[in-house]
């Protein structure tokens, strides 16, 4: 089966190529924006493209939509996918995130209502399934999978940025302020779902929709000292709530603007400090369990346990570190 | 979710799984646990969430001797979160001795084993954010960092540690989680007035609840858990005798009796040789940025042979009153005792009033040390005032090698040592209590003979020497009386009804569905302070009522089972 993978560039996108790559029987190839080489399975596509993309796709059994970038790119670009692969018949795997159940607090299940209010992200990934469903109700195939926070080898959100916030005493154990559940998952058992949503047997007008998310993941607050311990950045400081907003409201707009000049410059972005997000500070409060059991159950998924998690992602940092 | 007990309909009577009474350390701990395993749990707070006078004032009460303890409304907190808005957050579980009959402690032993707590220390320590649950310094630190250079002794261990919590607040720090909890809810402002027991004594029908604008309504429960501390489980146990006479649980007069707290006092002089970085005696920060402190304790095996008490000593300063210490720190703190709360001005408030010479010489030490002072103070500012985690205690630089023991020791239970009610009531009708505390001299002698060992152990060294004044020993370590707010005793378990109120599983003796968490089952106290530990059986008791809740169900569908069939 000849296998497309749309952002097959990307931090999940990468990781999946290699791992299918080495699966017999599957014919990987990945789509990026850049010019395409056979010798790499590797094609240009442009995912607003709706003829392009529809080529592309012709003999493509599964499209793996790995795509990130702005509200467009997300959500024009979900709704074009789901139209290429309606005329092509490929199964569309679509990574989702948990973005889409917003504000939710408590457990949360598949079956819970969306909340696209927190922003363009979330909107756009709402917008994103809308496409799908819309898909899988004219007759193509879809399956969605909507990850919690995508950690350990390669992850810039929750392994890099955090491992430098940490370092520079930015971060810490925030107490209450981190209470949230963090709902890890494994980029690789990431990876291992979409191989299974890939094969899955799918009845007519279905559209399986699975939360990804390790049942031992920690809160937030925990996984900072834990990160903090394992790359080092010790003695973990205990830092106030107060502190780190102040932190994402004082220096977060000047660290953003600096990080879009240096990229209109074409100076190196790595050397800045991460600005810390207000919203993502609003987040490590936010009481939500993602509640995986489904992906157990349908896609027989074996969670990777939190400690490997930890450790894969911890020794990835070291090697980033170390290249810096 | 928390709601105020004002919007329960008066007269109603709530039904739910568990009702815990009181949520400081052990309510919330056990709130938190129970969440999210099928139960309803109800938890009665009876304060707000920040103190409130009225409110607190149902704790007055009066004691025996004021020299030996402080006033039952002091080192205790009616709020939600109880005593954790002021405990310091010292963190160390028992040891395995501590849960052992020992012939030479009489009314010692558990009916539990320190295996049967282990599995719910790491989640005690958790809760109380103390770090990973590892009390061995070698551990925590790294090897080849003793306390003491060179010291090596098989009678006198100085390799553990403690560890220290922010202190945490439970309040402040759960309070989202149990808002959040879908299967927990908060009543707050309500008083537990009473437990009421089906008329045969076996079961609680419900328990009474009341707030302080007399609005009233009950709970009845599968099961009742009283989380209200070691004075007031034995007041409300006490209280409540419409049915059982002398009190619930009391049939043998067991509650309110083997009231313990902990000996302690600072004594003697150690006196360390060689450089000062030889040794470490203050705080040191773990990998996850907790506090930790080193401590001298005997081997088990030395405790056994001696047949004493188990105990702790901790490298100290001089006694801060005295300004024979020279140090302006200290003096500082003598100036500024007013400024500082009862529970921790104890200590600066020793002995007769200071005399205006006494004044002076404090004075003189602080003008005569002003770097000393200063940075001590900014110290304390950076680290403890404007901190999360907070500097646990004043710690002088070492600049002499010189150190008094704080000793931190288990007394030996005995029936006099108690908590009764008074004809006194509080304004919802409840009896004070009135707190007769004991010592015996067989505690002061334990740590008599603890302390030669340390003498001749420090001698056979050759590192350091150790004296201490024989004569001034009793008069040391009861200068402030019993050791403030470790409240053990009062409800113990056991496995005979005759000296034990609870059992092995927390729960009273003769009443089927009514259990205790807490300090109060402490059969003895160990030379830890109280809070870990009675998270731990907290957690533990928590465990127990889900599968008692489990195994309620299975025999409910068994029966309708058989029914349909």
């Amino acid at each position: 089966m000849k296998i497309l993978i749309l952002g097959g560039s990307g931090h999940i996108g990468g990781r999946l190529f290699r791992m299918l790559d080495a699966v017999p029987g599957l014919d990987v190839w990945r789509a990026s924006r850049r010019a395409g080489n056979a010798a790499e399975r590797s094609v240009q596509v442009d995912t607003l493209d709706a003829d392009g993309l529809r080529r592309v796709l012709a003999d493509v059994g599964c499209v793996v939509n790995c795509v990130a970038g702005n509200a467009t790119a997300i959500s024009a670009g979900a709704k074009t996918l789901a139209a290429a692969a309606l005329h092509t018949g490929s199964r569309v795997v679509h990574l989702s995130t948990m973005s889409v159940y917003g504000g939710a607090q408590g457990v949360v299940r598949e079956d819970t209502a969306f909340d696209p209010s927190l922003g363009w992200y979330a909107r756009a990934k709402v917008e994103a399934e809308a496409a799908m469903a819309d898909l899988v109700r004219q007759g193509g195939q879809a399956v969605v999978l909507r990850p919690g926070c995508v950690a350990g080898p390669g992850s810039q959100l929750w392994v890099g940025r955090i491992g430098r916030w940490l370092q520079a005493g930015r971060l810490g154990d925030i107490g209450a302020a981190g209470d949230g559940w963090s709902n890890l998952v494994h980029v690789d058992d990431v990876c291992r779902a979409v191989e299974a949503a890939l094969r899955m047997p799918l009845a007519a007008g279905q559209l399986p929709a699975y939360n990804l998310a390790a049942p031992d993941g920690p809160r937030w607050s925990e996984y900072f000292v834990d990160l903090g311990v394992a790359i080092g950045a010790t003695p973990v400081r205990r830092l106030s709530a107060r502190r780190v907003r102040l932190d994402a409201k004082v220096l977060g707009p000047p660290l953003k603007i600096a990080e879009k000049l240096a990229m209109k410059l074409g100076l190196p972005t790595a050397a800045l400090p991460d600005a810390m997000p207000p919203a993502l500070v609003r987040f490590f409060e936010q009481q939500i369990l993602l509640d995986g059991h489904a992906a157990e159950n349908g896609l027989g998924l074996r969670w990777t346990p939190y400690r490997k998690t930890l450790e894969d992602g911890a020794d990835w940092f070291a090697g980033q570190t170390a290249r810096r | 979710m928390i709601v105020e007990a004002a919007s329960i309909e008066a007269g109603s009577c709530l039904k739910v799984d568990v009702c815990i009474v009181g949520s400081g350390a052990a309510g919330i701990s056990m709130a938190l646990a129970l969440s999210g395993r099928g139960l309803s749990v109800l938890l009665l707070e009876s304060g707000r969430m920040e103190h409130h006078d009225p409110t607190q004032a149902l704790y007055a009460g009066s004691v025996a001797d004021e020299k030996l303890h402080s006033p039952p409304d002091k080192y205790r907190h009616r709020r939600f979160g109880g005593a954790t808005a002021i405990w310091g957050g010292r963190c160390m579980p028992f040891d395995p001795i501590d849960f052992e009959a020992r012939e030479y402690i009489p009314h010692s032993g558990w009916p539990i084993a320190y295996e049967d707590l282990a599995p719910f220390y790491p989640e005690a320590n958790r809760l109380a954010e103390a770090g990973p649950f590892e009390y061995s310094a070698d551990a925590a630190f790294g090897p080849g960092k003793p306390m003491i250079q060179g010291f090596h002794s098989d009678r006198v261990r100085t390799d553990g540690i403690e560890r220290f919590s922010c202190p945490t607040n439970f309040a402040a720090r759960y309070r989202e989680r149990l808002q959040q909890a879908p299967d927990v809810t908060v009543l707050m402002g309500a008083n537990c007035t009473g437990i009421r027991l089906q008329a045969d004594g076996s079961r609680v029908r419900a328990v009474d609840v009341a707030t302080l604008e007399g609005h009233r309504f009950t709970v009845a429960a599968q099961d009742t858990v009283l989380a209200v501390g070691g004075l007031e489980t034995a007041r409300l146990l006490l209280a409540s005798r419409d049915v059982a006479p002398a009190g619930i649980g009391n049939e043998h007069d067991v509650v309110g009796r083997y009231y313990m707290c902990h000996i302690a006092g600072n004594v003697g002089k150690l006196t360390v040789k060689g450089p000062t970085s030889n040794v470490r005696h203050g705080y040191e920060v773990s990998p996850e940025g907790i506090y930790c402190r080193r401590r001298i304790s005997l081997s088990e095996a030395e405790q056994r042979r001696l047949g004493v008490a188990n105990m702790v000593a901790r490298l100290h300063f001089p006694r801060i009153t005295d300004p024979a210490h020279r140090s302006g720190v200290l003096s500082g703190l003598f100036m500024a005792r007013r400024l500082i709360s009862y529970e921790y001005s104890k200590r600066l408030k020793d002995g007769a009033p200071p005399t205006a010479s006494v004044y002076a010489r404090h004075l003189w030490n602080i003008v005569t040390g002003p770097v000393d002072t200063l940075g001590f103070l900014w110290h304390w500012v950076r680290r403890r005032t404007l901190a999360q985690r907070k500097f646990p205690s004043v710690i002088l630089r070492n600049k002499s090698n010189q150190f008094s023991l704080e000793m931190h020791g288990e007394q030996i239970p005995q029936p006099d040592s108690r908590v009764t009610l008074t004809d006194d009531c509080d304004a919802l009708g409840m009896p004070r209590i009135r707190v007769d505390w004991r010592y015996s001299p067989a505690d002061i002698d334990a740590v008599r003979k603890t302390l030669d060992v340390l003498v001749e152990e420090f001698a056979r060294s050759g590192l350091a020497t150790f004296e201490y004044d024989g004569a001034a020993l009793e008069h040391d370590l009861t200068r402030f009386g019993a050791y403030g707010g470790h409240h053990c005793g009062t409800a113990r378990m056991g496995t005979d009804p005759h000296t034990s109120v609870v059992d092995a599983d927390c729960r009273v003796h003769s009443v089927a569905n009514l259990y205790v968490a807490g300090s109060a089952v402490f059969p003895t106290s160990s030379q830890a302070n109280p809070t870990l530990t009675l998270i731990a059986v907290s957690l533990r008791l928590a465990e127990h009522l889900v599968e008692r809740a489990r195994a309620r169900n299975a025999a409910v569908q068994e029966m309708s089972g058989a029914v349909a069939a």
